[in-house]
């Protein structure tokens, strides 16, 4: 186990290595300059600039300096928010999208896994059909038109929420609401085909055979194997919930990392750039190692495999 | 069984949240703290606080920044986004007033030598800084100086090279001492220029050129990145600043024209998507709002719409090292066959003014003539003649047959939809069929700067209010002019508009500029911009200046 671990580890390390080094290589690569602007620039104006930021060292020198500034943890300063070093906006705005982020996949997981369950339970009824409906609604709905909708309904015309920005726990629902119906929908639908699958499994019949509660068959024994396609699914949705906060984070005027992220690449802000890729990409790696972990201790059998072949 | 793995997983992913950002943690207890004392306060409505804030809630006026101002630093936050606020947090010798002329700010007074060149402002005595210090001239040679200071690498530096000494500071050749800049006393600065200046006047109520307290300053160099230790001298002085999130602008009872501020309080927001934007307004959380564009066409018939000029230009550049476009006659006919009138009528649908010459309106020269009226239309449009045209400059470059032509512009809807639109127009009346290119923004100006493009979407927006500024982007190797386009007599032309002393002689100089740009034509003009939005009936004088930041002082909310 402690060598599987540590394997992994390793693997992660060299995995976020390849996409720093990846992502300097291509910074580099497309044209353009942060100090590009539509307005007056001059060019000696510019050379202080650069000379300022260090722009003006050779790109083996830049990448040195960055890989010390990633091993360190300390990304300096950026270039167009001249107020903030990077490490201030990823301590600033990261809090704040994985309270969004961590929020939502909660409300996802206990929501979608109550439907499916719901939905298996009473299959073919009228309320699998209506949690069946739900749940093709909300993979087929992308966040930011639910957001949208969301917003219009519930906020401008009613009145029941505030329309954007971040700030008490009423501003949190409509976000919330939006980044977690698509992943919400996938849990349902999932929990509700290998739940389906599960009651028909002989130990069910066999629970019940016992004499057993309904509930208590459902819940310590069907629910137990039935989420194991759940979990195998966590990582992937994690990135998708990641990925939807850029979106969600800029309808809801949410000041998270997601701006950061998406303006530093317009701006080609090389300090920002690169200190939210290293950062995004250190937690999903991170994320789906200890998913990893997760799903070993949860199935022995997929441990003691992967064991055997390291 | 199962369960509890899963809840030990996601606890482990919040553990991991808090072992990443130690100090985030801190914040996030800080915010909800702040919500719970705020629910408190809420709870107990028929406090004293919240009588007194109700009884002034008439007067809190509610903005959006769109995002985070990148600085409030005078010298650094170049751009809209830092200058809307900073403009009526901190005020220069001089203000923009309502008609938009610079009017006494920060200096009671000022004269000017005989030769133009030497300029002697009178602070006022009741001048003071929002923490009770008083604002002296010292003040403003440190913050200029700082400005031009290449350690300090502002990018707005350039707009201060018209002072004696600057451009050579500012380029690493000469040395803060030979600045022209002195303080005669404690409220008398005296500027020494390189050149008569015109618009110095103007250029000076730009937010490059507030000054900064000194003794603040040097205490802590990070004295504008947080409300606490922010020290301004405006209308409005920084009462809260929640990074990313929004800021508060409180009257500020130390300047020297308080009782004419009648806002008491300003709240910023910052939404960085217009739909939002728009629905915040609709919902009563925002007091004015842009348009977003799909629902242009019927928010600008309403009552609450707002048009207000801009000093700006949306023009076509052609490259004249490229072929075809090195011919004036093909370049004429390229232009004479758009037409503007269309374009603001049928694509934009913005109301802007179709533009038949680069300089905006609404610059007036000593005579009084408007710049635009007087130099008149520079182009028109004329298919007829275009189509003549073509064929002439055909002839005179030997072509059977035209160059394939590239027309390029940076990704974006709305610059899409006027390419199109020429697309059309050169297929059907010229007969030529031009192949549409976008690219990303940042790699279209790199393009566009080293005369990779043929002939490309682009814009001016006016850094100070003066015709020079527009003209003088196309003088031989400026990084703006961006065509390939050079003449001697145009360079000479504005290097004298720049020196001249007398007025009427140097706005004469800038007419016979855009003049020859015209007959030469290395680019063509489509629009003029403008500030459009809408406003809710019950907030007035909010004053939008073409230049581009924006002036709360005399603005008031019913």
């Amino acid at each position: 186990m402690i060598r599987y671990i540590f394997k992994r580890f390793l693997m992660m390390i060299l995995t976020i290595w390849i996409i720093a080094t990846l992502t300097f290589v291509l910074m580099n690569a497309i044209p353009g300059s942060p100090f590009n602007e539509e307005r007056t620039s001059n060019e000696a104006v510019q050379e202080n600039l650069e000379r300022h930021f260090n722009l003006d060292e050779p790109p083996i020198v830049q990448y040195f300096a960055y890989l010390k500034s990633i091993v360190t943890f300390d990304f300096g300063p950026s270039i167009k928010k001249p107020n903030d070093t990077v490490n201030d906006l990823l301590a600033r705005g990261f809090p704040i999208s994985a309270e969004l982020g961590i929020i939502s996949i909660v409300v996802a997981l206990f929501s979608g896994i109550a439907l499916g369950v719901i939905a298996a339970l009473r299959h073919n009824g009228f309320i699998d059909y209506l949690a069946m409906t739900i749940a093709v609604l909300g993979i087929s709905i992308p966040n930011f038109v639910l957001a949208t909708l969301l917003i219009q309904q519930l906020a401008v015309n009613t009145g029941i929420f505030p329309v954007a920005t971040w700030q008490s726990p009423m501003h949190m629902i409509l976000p919330t609401l939006a980044l977690a119906t698509g992943p919400m929908a996938i849990i349902a639908r999932l929990t509700r085909s290998s739940m389906l699958e599960v009651l028909t499994q002989d130990y069910i019949k066999m629970a019940r055979a016992k004499g057993l509660s309904p509930t208590k068959v459902v819940i310590k024994h069907a629910l137990k194997n039935a989420l194991m396609p759940v979990v195998t699914i966590l990582g992937t949705l994690l990135a998708g919930i990641l990925t939807g906060t850029f979106v969600i984070e800029k309808i809801f005027a949410i000041p998270g990392m997601g701006r950061y992220f998406v303006e530093s690449i317009n701006q080609r802000d090389y300090p920002v750039i690169m200190g939210t890729t290293v950062f995004y990409s250190a937690f999903l790696v991170f994320a789906l190692f200890l998913v990893d972990i997760a799903y070993g201790i949860l199935d022995p059998r997929i441990k003691l495999h992967k064991e055997e072949r390291g | 069984m199962k369960k509890w793995l899963l809840l030990l997983l996601i606890l482990m992913l919040s553990l991991m949240v808090a072992c990443t950002t130690g100090s985030g943690e801190d914040e996030e207890v800080d915010a909800e703290t702040d919500s719970s004392e705020s629910e408190e306060t809420s709870s107990e409505e028929d406090s004293s606080e919240e009588t007194a804030s109700e009884s002034d809630s008439g007067q809190v006026l509610r903005l959006n920044n769109g995002s985070e101002p990148t600085s409030f630093d005078p010298p650094q936050g170049f751009n809209a986004v830092s200058w809307n606020a900073l403009n009526n947090l901190m005020e220069g010798l001089t203000r923009l007033d309502e008609s938009h002329q610079p009017a006494a700010a920060i200096a009671e007074d000022w004269e000017i030598s005989e030769d133009g060149t030497e300029y002697t402002f009178y602070l006022r005595e009741d001048a003071n800084w929002s923490n009770g210090d008083p604002v002296t001239a010292e003040d403003f040679v440190f913050a200029w100086t700082r400005l031009l200071d290449p350690d300090e690498a502002s990018p707005a530096a350039f707009l201060g090279y018209f002072i004696e000494g600057a451009e050579e500071f500012n380029t690493g050749s000469g040395s803060a001492d030979d600045l022209g800049l002195v303080a005669e006393d404690e409220k008398t600065f005296k500027v020494t220029l390189n050149a008569p200046t015109g618009f110095f006047l103007d250029l000076i109520s730009n937010p490059a050129f507030f000054p900064v307290n000194q003794s603040v300053v040097e205490e802590n160099p990070d004295w504008h990145t947080e409300a606490e230790s922010f020290v301004s001298n405006g209308p409005f002085m920084l009462d809260e600043w929640e990074h990313e999130s929004h800021f508060v602008f409180k009257k500020n009872p130390e300047y020297w024209d308080v009782d004419n501020v009648s806002l008491n309080e300003v709240h910023w927001a910052m939404v960085n998507d217009e739909n939002t934007e728009y629905q915040m307004y609709e919902s009563g959380e925002l007091d004015t709002t842009a348009v977003p564009a799909d629902l242009s066409e019927q928010l600008l018939e309403s009552d609450e719409a707002f048009f207000e000029d801009q000093a700006g230009v949306y023009f076509y550049r052609f490259n004249v090292e490229m072929e075809p476009f090195q011919n004036e006659k093909i370049r004429k006919a390229f232009a004479k066959v758009i037409n503007q009138e269309d374009i603001v009528q049928y694509i934009t649908k913005n109301n802007e003014e179709p533009a038949y010459g680069f300089v905006a309106p609404s610059f007036q020269d000593p005579e009084g003539n408007d710049f635009r009226e007087k130099n008149g239309d520079l182009i028109t449009y004329d298919p007829e003649e275009a189509r003549q045209l073509l064929e002439e400059g055909m002839a005179e470059e030997g072509y059977d047959e035209l160059p394939e032509v590239v027309l390029s512009y940076n990704t974006s809807e709305a610059h899409r939809a006027i390419a199109e639109y020429m697309q059309e127009v050169y297929r059907e009346e010229l007969n030529v069929d031009v192949t549409l290119e976008n690219t990303e923004w940042n790699v279209f100006l790199e393009d566009q700067q080293n005369l990779n493009l043929q002939f490309s979407r682009s814009s001016f927006l006016a850094d100070y209010a003066d015709p020079v500024n527009f003209l003088e982007s196309f003088v031989t190797d400026s990084s703006m002019n961006r065509t390939g386009w050079s003449n001697s007599e145009y360079d000479e032309l504005i290097a004298a508009a720049k020196s001249e002393a007398d007025e009427s002689q140097r706005y004469q100089y800038l007419y016979e500029a855009e003049q020859i740009l015209f007959e030469e034509l290395p680019l063509f003009p489509i629009h003029f911009y403008n500030q459009v939005g809408l406003q809710k009936p019950e907030v007035t004088g909010i004053v939008r200046h073409p230049v581009g930041y924006l002036e709360l002082k005399w603005a008031s909310k019913q």
